[in-house]
C-alpha cells in the first residue's frame, strides 16, 4: 500500500476529525525526547508517520489494528507523550500513530473497592483531581504527572516518587482492557487477587505497544491524609551512607512514601540553597497519623544507626517545600524546547537502573569513573551524578543524572552524548548483575541489549512477540532488537 | 579560489578557575581553544566552501607541534589541508617576529585571499594581519563583521565594519587580509560524528626554519622588539553569595542589585 491508500482506508474507519496529517504534528510524532534536541532543531532523519489517528473506543481500536495487521503497517501506539527511551519513535516508511486522546473518560470511580477505571487517555492529573475532591489519591506521581496518561504508564511500567509506599504501576492496576494486532479485544477482570494461572496483566503491562494497544485500565485507589506528612532531611558523607540508610529504614519494614539520596553534584541542581556541597539524603513519610509517626520514628533511628556518615540535619520545612514542586508541567517542556532552539543547550538527561543494595554503590562507583575516564566527550559535561529514588526490600535504583555543553551538530548530539553516556551506564549494571531500566521501559536505544538483560528468560519475551505480533506491526524497534533500525541508532 | 585562513590556539580565558584563597590562576584547569575570531574568520571560510565546493581552504597556524592534534580536528571540518609553522627558534616571538615568520612561509604559498581573526583573546593584540598586509604588499581590512558572499566569490568583497558608532561598508579587491570579528557570529561547524576518527595525516603539514631559512635575528626573542617590562596575575575577588527567596524580600534584593549594576534604569 502506498501512502494515499492508507490514508484512505483510514478515512473508511475513521471521521476526518479522527485523523490527523498536519505536517509539524507528523514530525512532532516521529520521535520522543530520546532526540528532544535533533527534534527541537528540527534535523530528526528518521521516517515521519503517515498518521496520526484518535480512535474513540476498543472496537475503533481493533478495526486500525486488523487493518494494519494485514496490510503489515507499523503501529505506534502513543497516550501522553512523555517517552523518554525512543518508545515513540518511528523506524517505518509507514507508520500509523494511535492516540489516547478520545479515549479520555473517567469511567468510574469505586471507593468502597479502592478503585477507579478509566480510558487509556485519561491524564494522571485528572484523575489524582477527581480523587482528591473526595479525600483520595491515586498514590502514583511521575514527575510527568501532569502530562502523563494511563495508557502510557502502564505500557511502560511507570514509577511515581511515592512508590515507596504505594507501589509501581504494575503493583496499582487491578485489571485492564487491551486490543491485540488480530483484532482480539481482552478484559482482563477487576479482584484482589486469584491464583488463576499466570498473572496475565503483565503480559499488558510494560509491553511498551509491542503486543497491544491498552484501551482501559483500573487501578487502586488509596486514602489521602496530607496533614500528617512528615520530612526529614540529612547532609550526608557519601551516596555510600545515604544508601545505607535506606536499606535500615526498608529491611526493618518502614515503608516511607519519598526515600532519597542525592549525589553531592545532584544535590546542588535539587537543593541549590541547602546543599552545602554535600550529599543529600531525604524521607517523607505520610498516612494515618500513627503510621506515618511510627515511620518517622524508624527513619530516625536508622540515622541513629549510621550517625557517623550524617553531617547535619537539615530544616524539614526545606524538604517540604521541594516536594511542593516536584513535577513538571507542558510549560516546562515547551520551555525547554524553546531553549534547545535559542541557545544550543538542554536541561539534560537521565538513566535509570536498579539492582541490589549489595552492588548499588559499586555500579554507582564504576559507572562515575568509567564516564570520567573513557567517556570521550568528558570535558563538556558540566554535570554527572545521581540519586537513589525508588526503594524496595532487596535494593534500590539509581538514576543517573548528567547534562553537557553541547559541542557538536544536532544531528549528532544523541550519538555523541546521550547513547555513549547511556552505554557505560548499562554495560557497568548489566555487569554486576542489575538491571539497566528500572522504570522508563526499554524503548529503542536499549534494545541490543535486551537479549543480555533477560538471559534465558528472553525466551519468554520472544515467544510472546511471536505469538501475539507475528507480523511485527506492534511499535517496531521497541524492546526488540532491530537489524533494520541499526542506522538511526548508531 | 583559494583562501588561507591564519588562526592561533589561545588559553580560553573567558572560562577560568581561579583559587580565590591563593590568589593564582589554576593554569593546567585552562583549556586551548581556537582564538574566537580566527573561528569565525574559519566559519565563513567553510559557510561558502559548502556552496561553492571547488574554494580550497588552507588553515596556517604558528604554534608548538602539540597544537597538531587541535590542528586535526580543524581538517575533519572539510577543510583541504593544514600547515603548522613550528620551531623551537620561534619560541618567544612577539608579533613582530610572528608576523616575520608568517609572512615568510605565506610569500611562497598560493592563495586569493588571506582570512583570519581581527584580535587574539590571550594578549588582545591585533597587530599581526596588519603588519603581514605590509610585508605581503597587500591590503588589510580590520573590524569586519560581515562579508558579502557574492562580491567575495568575484574577487572584490563588500565587507561590513563596526566603527562603534556605525557601520561602514568597504570594498576591497584580492589579494587582501579580511580580520573577522567575532560579533560577525560566523561559526566554526563542528567535527561530525561519521568523521570523528577520520584520518586526516596527509592533509597536515609541518613546516620548521629548515624549510623557511629565517635568520635567527628577525625570530624568537632576538627578534622580538617587545620589552615586558612587568607581568602579574590579575587579582579577582570571590563574590559575595546572597540566596534569596521569592517573597517580597527577595525580589526588592534583586531589584536593587540591578538597579545599583546598572541592568535596570
Amino acid at each position: 500500500m502506498n501512502k494515499e491508500q492508507i490514508l484512505n482506508a483510514l478515512g473508511t474507519m475513521l471521521t476526518a476529525e479522527q485523523i490527523n496529517t498536519d505536517a509539524e504534528d507528523l514530525y512532532d510524532a516521529s520521535a520522543d525526547r530520546y532526540k528532544k534536541y535533533a527534534k527541537a532543531k528540527k534535523v530528526l532523519d528518521n521516517p515521519i508517520p503517515t498518521a496520526i489517528v484518535y480512535p474513540k473506543s476498543a472496537e475503533e481500536v481493533k478495526e486500525l489494528l486488523t487493518f494494519c495487521n494485514e496490510n503489515r503497517i507499523n503501529v505506534i501506539p502513543r497516550s501522553g507523550k512523555t517517552a523518554t527511551e525512543g518508545g515513540l519513535e518511528n523506524w517505518k516508511e509507514f507508520a500509523i500513530v494511535i492516540d489516547g486522546k478520545n479515549l479520555n473518560k473517567i469511567i468510574n470511580i469505586d471507593p468502597y473497592n479502592m478503585q477507579a477505571t478509566v480510558q487509556s487517555g485519561v491524564a494522571l492529573q485528572d484523575l489524582e483531581d477527581e480523587l482528591r475532591k473526595i479525600g483520595y489519591t491515586t498514590g502514583h506521581s511521575p514527575q510527568s504527572k501532569p502530562v502523563a496518561q494511563y495508557g502510557g504508564l502502564v505500557s511502560t511500567r511507570s514509577i511515581g516518587q511515592f512508590s515507596t509506599l504505594y507501589g509501581g504501576i504494575e503493583d496499582m492496576v487491578v485489571g485492564l482492557e487491551c486490543v491485540f494486532p488480530d483484532g482480539h479485544i481482552c478484559r482482563i477482570k477487576n479482584v484482589p487477587r486469584r491464583a488463576g494461572g499466570p498473572d496475565i496483566r503483565h503480559i499488558a503491562i510494560g509491553n511498551e505497544g509491542t503486543l497491544c494497544y491498552i484501551t482501559e485500565v483500573t487501578i487502586k485507589i488509596f486514602k489521602y491524609f496530607p496533614e500528617n506528612n512528615l520530612f526529614y532531611g540529612y547532609l550526608v558523607n557519601d551516596v555510600a551512607t545515604g544508601i545505607k540508610v535506606l536499606r535500615e529504614v526498608f529491611i526493618n519494614g518502614y515503608r516511607p512514601s519519598v526515600a532519597r539520596v542525592y549525589s553531592e553534584e545532584d544535590a546542588r541542581q535539587h537543593f541549590y540553597h541547602f546543599h552545602e556541597g554535600k550529599c543529600v539524603l531525604i524521607f517523607m513519610a505520610e498516612g494515618p497519623k500513627p503510621i506515618a509517626d511510627a515511620c518517622g520514628e524508624g527513619i530516625e533511628e536508622a540515622v541513629e544507626k549510621f550517625s557517623d556518615g550524617i553531617i547535619k540535619k537539615v530544616d524539614s520545612s526545606l524538604i517540604e517545600d521541594w516536594f511542593n514542586h516536584l513535577n513538571w508541567s507542558q510549560k516546562d517542556i515547551d520551555d525547554e524546547v524553546q531553549e534547545m532552539i535559542n541557545n544550543d543547550r538542554h536541561s539534560g538527561y537521565t538513566t535509570e537502573i536498579s539492582a541490589s543494595w549489595e552492588v548499588i554503590p559499586q555500579i554507582y562507583e564504576n559507572v562515575i569513573n568509567r564516564i570520567r575516564t573513557e567517556f570521550r566527550q568528558a570535558d563538556d559535561l558540566v554535570m554527572l551524578g545521581g540519586h537513589s529514588s525508588h526503594s524496595y526490600l532487596n535494593g534500590t535504583n539509581m538514576y543517573f543524572v548528567y547534562q553537557y555543553n553541547i559541542n557538536c551538530e544536532p544531528e549528532d548530539e544523541f550519538r555523541m552524548y546521550h547513547h555513549p553516556l547511556q552505554t557505560i551506564i548499562v554495560e557497568e549494571t548489566l555487569k554486576l548483575g542489575g538491571s539497566m531500566c528500572h522504570h522508563h521501559g526499554i524503548g529503542k536505544y536499549r534494545n541490543e541489549w535486551t537479549k543480555e538483560e533477560h538471559g534465558s528468560a528472553f525466551y519468554m519475551l520472544e515467544k510472546l512477540k511471536e505469538t501475539f505480533d507475528p507480523n511485527g506491526i506492534m511499535n517496531f524497534g521497541n524492546i526488540f532488537y532491530q537489524e533494520e533500525g541499526a542506522k538511526f541508532q548508531k | 579560489m583559494k583562501i588561507i585562513c591564519l588562526i592561533k590556539f589561545t588559553p580560553d580565558v573567558d572560562a577560568f578557575e581561579y583559587d580565590y584563597e591563593n590568589n593564582v590562576l589554576l593554569r593546567d584547569k585552562v583549556k586551548q581553544i581556537i582564538n574566537p575570531d580566527d573561528a569565525c574568520a574559519l566559519g565563513f571560510a567553510l559557510q561558502l566552501k559548502k556552496k561553492n565546493p571547488d574554494i580550497r581552504i588552507e588553515v596556517v597556524t604558528m604554534a608548538p607541534p602539540s597544537v597538531k592534534k587541535m590542528m586535526e580536528d580543524i581538517l575533519r571540518r572539510q577543510v583541504d589541508f593544514g600547515t603548522i609553522i613550528s620551531d623551537p627558534l620561534f619560541s618567544g616571538s612577539d608579533t613582530l617576529a610572528t608576523s616575520m615568520v608568517l609572512g615568510t612561509y605565506l610569500k611562497t604559498a598560493e592563495y586569493d585571499v588571506i582570512l583570519t581573526g581581527n584580535q587574539s583573546l590571550d594578549g588582545d593584540t591585533a597587530q599581526v594581519p596588519s603588519q603581514l598586509a605590509a610585508l605581503l604588499e597587500i591590503g588589510h581590512m580590520s573590524g569586519i563583521t560581515n562579508i558579502d558572499e557574492k562580491s567575495f566569490i568575484n574577487g572584490a568583497p563588500l565587507v561590513e565594519v563596526d566603527t562603534e558608532n556605525h557601520i561602514d561598508t568597504y570594498k576591497i579587491p584580492f589579494p587582501a587580509i579580511l580580520s573577522v570579528c567575532r560579533e560577525s557570529k560566523y561559526k566554526l561547524p563542528f567535527v561530525r560524528y561519521a568523521d570523528l576518527d577520520l584520518d586526516v595525516s596527509d592533509k597536515l603539514e609541518i613546516v620548521d626554519n629548515q624549510i623557511l631559512k629565517l635568520d635567527i635575528k628577525y625570530v624568537g626573542l632576538k627578534g622580538s622588539s617587545t620589552r615586558v617590562v612587568k607581568t602579574y596575575v590579575k587579582k579577582y575577588e570571590q563574590k559575595e553569595k546572597i540566596i534569596v527567596y521569592n517573597n517580597p524580600e527577595g525580589i526588592e534584593t534583586v531589584y536593587r542589585f540591578l538597579k545599583e549594576n546598572g541592568y535596570l534604569k
